[in-house]
C-alpha cells in the first residue's frame, strides 16, 4: 500500500495497525500453504524475510545464460518456487481471474531478459483474452480487479505497479478506442500490450544513444548494482569505442556489481572492483556516477538498490554528475518523504557469521535518492532532469 | 540560383573572419540568409518538404561549422527546420481534413511513387503530429499508422483527375514555400522585437530603490533596465566592467545619460559590493537545454557571489539564444580564445612573447577566453520574450520550438 501525500501517513499507520496482523500471519511459521492460508484471494509470499521483487532477481542471478529463456519456459511449475505455482493453480480453479493474472505474471517474470513493467502489462493482457466481457466498461473493471491484484500481491516491486498504471491509463482513456467497437478495441489493446515488449527493449536502445554523448573518452564511471540498461549504456558504448573504465560496486548483499563486472570484462572494458564502502575512496577518480533504477518518483528522484543514495551523496559533496539509466515506464506515482516512506523491500544478508539472535539486522534492499543529488535521467522520453519526471506523470494522470 | 550561393557565401566569410558578433545580429542574418535560400529553392513535386529540410540541413551544417561558437545559427536553422515541420504538417492536415480533390490526388499520387499504403486521414495526421510532438509518457503505448491503414482502392483516381492534380500540385508547391517563407518571416520580426517584449517585463522585477549589479554591457540589459527607468522607478545600477573588453563603460554612459544612478565597479570588486545588491541582472550568449548559461567571461564570478550572498541571479535572453544542446565541456568546446591584444599592449611585452623569444617556447601566454558557463544552479530567474522561467523549465520552451529530430543537424552521411 502506498500513500501519496503527507495526510495519508495516518491513514497508512491506522491501517497497518490493522492489517499487519492479517496479510503477514505467524511468520515464525515455515512456508504457508494454500490450505492453511486464511485468506485463499489474498496470495501469500512463499518466504516472507525476502520481498518477492528479490526472489526473481535472485532466480535471475543464479542462472545467466542466453538459452536461460528457453530454459525457464520449458521448467515453468518445476522452478524454484513451484509452491507458488501449485498453490495457484489450485487456488485458480476456486477463484478465477485474480489468481491467474498473477500466474502469469509470474511467468512472464521469470525471463531474465524482460522488464517487470513488461511481465505485468502481458499478463494484463492474458486478462483480457481470457475476458468474457462484452463492454468496454466490463473489460475496464476485470482489468481493473486484476491489476489491483497484481499491485497488491507484490507491493515492492514499483515497475509493475507502474506497468499496471499505465496500461490502465492506456485502455481508460485512449480516444482512438471509443470510436470503435469492442472487438476491434480489444485486439488493438492485445496488440499493444503484446508490442510493449518491443517498446521495452527499444528504450533501452534509445537510453543508450541519449548518453553516448555524455561519455567521453578517458572517463571513468561509477556504477552500483546491476541494471541492464546501464548495461546496455556501457555496451554501446564500448561498441562505439569510446574509451573508458568502469568502478563496479561489489553490490552487496546479492553482489549483483560482480555480475556486472563480469559481464564487462566480457566487453574488454577496464573495469576495477571496489567494495561498497570504498566509494568516498575513490570518488576523486571517477568523472560521472551511472545508476539505474526500480523506480523513478514524482519527485524526480529515485529508488534504487541501496547504497545509491550514500554514492549520490559522496558524488555531490564532490561535484560529479550523477545520471540515471531508466525507461520511462519506470515512473511512478509515489512520493516517498523520506527514506522509511516506502514499502520495504526485504533481502537477507548473509554476514558470514552467526549473527546473535539480539542483534537486529537492516535488511532492507533499496534506498531513495532525493532529485536534488541527481544531474539527469536517460529516458526514451529523452535526456530529463529531475523535475521533469513530475511534469510527465502530470501530463500522464491529471 | 547563383546569386543565393554567393549570398550564402559571403556570409559564411563573415561568419568564420568573425565579421559578425552577438547572437542577435547573427540570428537575425542567418534567417535573412535561410529565407532567401527557401525562396530561391526549386522543389520537386513531391515530398517537397522533405527535400526542403534536406536542403536546408545541407545549408545549416555549413553554417553551423563556419562558427561553432556562435550558437544562435544553429539555433535559427533548427527553427526553421521545425517552422518547414509545421507547416508541412498543417497543410496535410487541411488538405485531409477537407477531403478536397487535391488531397486526395496528392495522396494518390504518393502511392504511386513511393508504394506506401494510403492512410486514412486522421492516421496521417496523427502520424504527423507524433512525429513533431516530442515523445512522453503519454503517446508510449499509443499506436503509429500501420494498424488504420485502409486499403488502396479507397481513393479513386480516374484519368480525368490527371490535370486538376498537377494544378492542385502547383498551387501547394507554392502553398508550402509561401507559409514557410511567412513564418521565417515572423521568427525575424520575434528576434527584432524580443528586447521590447523582454523590457515590457521589467517594472514586475525592479522595484523602488533597488540596487541592480550588471556585468558588461547587453543591449537586452540596457532596454529592461531603461524600461523600468521610463516607468517611474528609481533605483542605482553597478556596472562591473567587464574586462577586457570594458564594455561596461559603455553601458554606464548610456545609463547615465538616460537618468539611472549609476556606479562603476572592476570586475573583481563584485564580492566586495554584491552584499549591497538586490538583484544581479545580466544577458546571455546562449541558454543550453540543461538551463546552463553561456555568457562573457567573468559571469560565472559574479554568479558565485549572487549565490553566497543570496541574491537573484537574473538571465535575461531572447528565445532565439535557447539552444537545444547540452554542455559537454563548455568551458573547453564551446569557447573562443581572442586575441590578446585586448589584455597587453604588444610593444611592451614583446620580448617575452613568441616573436621576442630565440629559444622557440615563450615563457609568457596570454589566454583570453571569451565566455564563461554558468551551471543551472546559480540561475533564479530566465526572463525570455515568453515571460520569466526557472531553468529547469528549458526542456519545455525548447520542446515547443525544437523538434527532436532536428537537433542533430549533421547529415548522417557526412558523420
Amino acid at each position: 500500500m502506498w500513500y501519496r501525500s503527507a495526510s495519508c501517513i495516518l491513514d497508512k499507520r491506522r491501517n497497518d495497525t490493522v492489517l499487519i496482523p492479517e496479510t503477514r500471519p505467524a511468520t515464525s511459521s515455515a512456508s504457508p500453504m494454500a490450505s492453511e492460508n486464511p485468506h485463499p484471494q489474498q496470495k501469500q509470499n512463499p518466504d516472507p524475510h525476502i520481498s518477492l521483487y528479490y526472489q526473481t532477481r535472485a532466480a535471475h542471478h543464479a542462472v545467466v545464460t542466453s538459452d536461460w529463456l528457453a530454459q525457464a519456459q520449458a521448467a515453468v511449475g518445476r522452478h524454484r518456487d513451484d509452491a507458488v505455482s501449485d498453490n495457484s493453480s489450485a487456488g485458480g480453479e476456486e477463484s478465477g481471474n485474480a489468481f491467474s493474472v498473477i500466474d502469469e505474471f509470474n511467468n512472464w517474470r521469470k525471463q531474465p531478459d524482460l522488464a517487470e513493467a513488461v511481465a505485468a502489462i502481458r499478463a494484463l493482457a492474458s486478462v483480457i483474452r481470457s475476458s468474457q466481457a462484452t463492454t468496454m466498461m466490463e473489460l475496464e473493471i476485470e482489468l481493473k480487479k486484476a491489476s489491483d491484484s497484481l499491485k497488491s500481491w507484490d507491493a515492492t516491486s514499483i515497475s509493475l505497479t507502474a506497468g499496471c498504471d499505465l496500461f490502465m491509463r492506456y485502455v481508460t482513456r485512449t480516444s482512438a478506442l471509443e470510436h470503435e467497437d469492442f472487438n476491434s478495441a480489444k485486439s488493438r489493446l492485445l496488440e499493444r500490450a503484446e508490442r510493449f515488449g518491443e517498446i521495452s527493449y527499444k528504450a533501452r536502445k534509445i537510453i543508450a544513444m541519449l548518453s553516448q554523448e555524455f561519455i567521453f573518452d578517458g572517463c571513468t564511471i561509477l556504477v552500483h548494482g546491476f541494471s541492464r540498461v546501464v548495461l546496455e549504456v556501457l555496451r554501446t558504448a564500448a561498441q562505439n569505442r569510446k574509451l573508458f573504465r568502469v568502478l563496479c560496486t561489489e553490490g552487496r548483499p546479492d553482489r549483483t556489481g560482480l555480475r556486472l563486472s563480469n559481464e564487462l570484462a566480457k566487453l574488454d572494458v577496464p573495469v576495477k572492483l571496489l567494495i561498497d564502502s570504498a566509494v568516498a575512496y575513490s570518488m576523486d577518480e571517477v568523472d560521472m556516477v551511472f545508476v539505474g533504477a526500480d523506480g523513478v518518483v514524482e519527485s524526480g528522484g529515485i529508488i534504487n538498490m541501496m547504497g545509491t543514495y550514500q554514492i549520490a551523496l559522496v558524488a555531490k559533496s564532490m561535484n560529479k554528475p550523477v545520471y540515471v539509466a531508466a525507461e520511462s515506464y519506470k515512473f511512478a506515482r509515489l512520493y516517498p518523504l523520506d527514506q522509511k516512506d516506502m514499502v520495504p523491500a526485504l533481502h537477507p544478508i548473509d554476514f558470514g557469521v552467526p549473527i546473535p539472535s539480539k542483534v537486529e539486522v537492516e535488511t532492507s534492499a533499496r534506498d531513495y535518492t532525493p532529485p536534488q543529488y541527481l544531474t539527469f535521467l536517460f529516458t526514451d522520453l529523452g535526456v530529463l532532469s529531475p523535475s521533469v519526471v513530475s511534469d510527465e506523470l502530470i501530463q500522464l494522470y491529471l | 540560383m547563383p546569386e543565393v550561393n554567393s549570398l550564402v557565401n559571403e556570409f559564411l566569410i563573415k561568419l568564420k573572419k568573425r565579421k559578425i558578433e552577438g547572437s542577435k545580429a547573427t540570428a537575425k542574418l542567418t534567417a535573412e540568409v535561410l529565407r532567401s535560400f527557401i525562396s530561391q529553392k526549386r522543389l520537386p513535386h513531391t515530398n517537397q518538404a522533405d527535400a526542403l529540410i534536406e536542403a536546408v540541413k545541407a545549408v545549416g551544417e555549413e553554417l553551423i561549422d563556419a562558427n561553432p561558437v556562435e550558437l544562435a545559427v544553429g539555433n535559427i536553422v533548427r527553427r526553421v527546420l521545425h517552422i518547414i515541420r509545421e507547416e508541412d504538417l498543417s497543410l496535410t492536415t487541411a488538405a485531409v481534413g477537407g477531403l478536397s480533390l487535391s488531397a486526395e490526388s496528392d495522396n494518390e499520387d504518393d502511392v504511386d511513387q513511393d508504394d506506401h499504403p494510403v492512410l486514412s486521414a486522421t492516421a496521417v495526421a496523427a502520424a504527423a503530429r507524433s512525429t513533431l510532438r516530442p515523445p512522453s509518457l503519454q503517446t508510449l503505448l499509443e499506436d503509429m499508422p500501420h494498424s488504420t491503414a485502409v486499403p488502396q482502392t479507397s481513393s479513386s483516381g480516374g484519368d480525368s483527375e490527371g490535370k486538376s492534380k498537377s494544378a492542385d500540385k502547383n498551387l501547394k508547391t507554392r502553398k508550402l514555400k509561401h507559409n514557410v517563407i511567412e513564418a521565417v518571416n515572423e521568427l525575424i520580426q520575434d528576434i527584432s522585437t524580443c528586447h521590447e517584449l523582454i523590457a515590457e517585463q521589467a517594472v514586475e522585477h525592479i522595484h523602488q530603490n533597488e540596487v541592480i549589479l550588471t556585468l558588461g554591457s547587453s543591449r537586452t540589459v540596457t532596454e529592461f533596465l531603461c524600461a523600468a527607468k521610463e516607468k517611474k522607478r528609481s533605483f542605482r545600477v553597478f556596472v562591473a566592467e567587464g574586462a577586457p573588453r570594458y564594455q561596461g563603460h559603455a553601458l554606464a554612459k548610456e545609463l547615465a545619460a538616460r537618468g539611472l544612478q549609476t556606479t562603476i565597479i572592476t570586475d573583481s570588486a563584485v564580492f566586495a559590493m554584491i552584499s549591497r545588491v538586490n538583484m544581479v541582472i545580466v544577458g546571455a550568449h546562449a541558454v543550453m537545454a540543461n538551463g546552463g548559461v553561456i555568457a562573457p567571461v567573468g559571469m560565472n564570478m559574479v554568479a558565485l557571489a549572487a549565490q553566497r550572498h543570496a541574491v537573484p541571479f537574473v538571465v535575461l535572453a531572447g528565445v532565439h539564444k535557447l539552444c537545444p544542446l547540452y554542455p559537454h565541456n563548455p568551458e573547453v568546446l564551446l569557447n573562443e580564445l581572442k586575441s590578446p591584444s585586448e589584455l597587453l599592449d604588444f610593444g611592451e611585452f614583446s620580448d617575452c612573447l613568441d616573436f621576442g623569444c630565440r629559444s622557440g617556447s615563450p615563457l609568457l601566454h596570454v589566454v583570453n577566453p571569451a565566455f564563461d558557463y554558468v551551471p543551472p544552479n546559480l540561475v533564479s530567474l530566465f526572463i525570455t520574450d515568453t515571460g520569466g522561467h526557472n531553468p529547469s523549465y528549458m526542456y519545455r520552451l525548447l520542446a515547443d520550438y525544437y523538434s527532436a529530430d532536428d537537433l542533430v543537424v549533421r547529415r548522417r552521411s557526412a558523420s
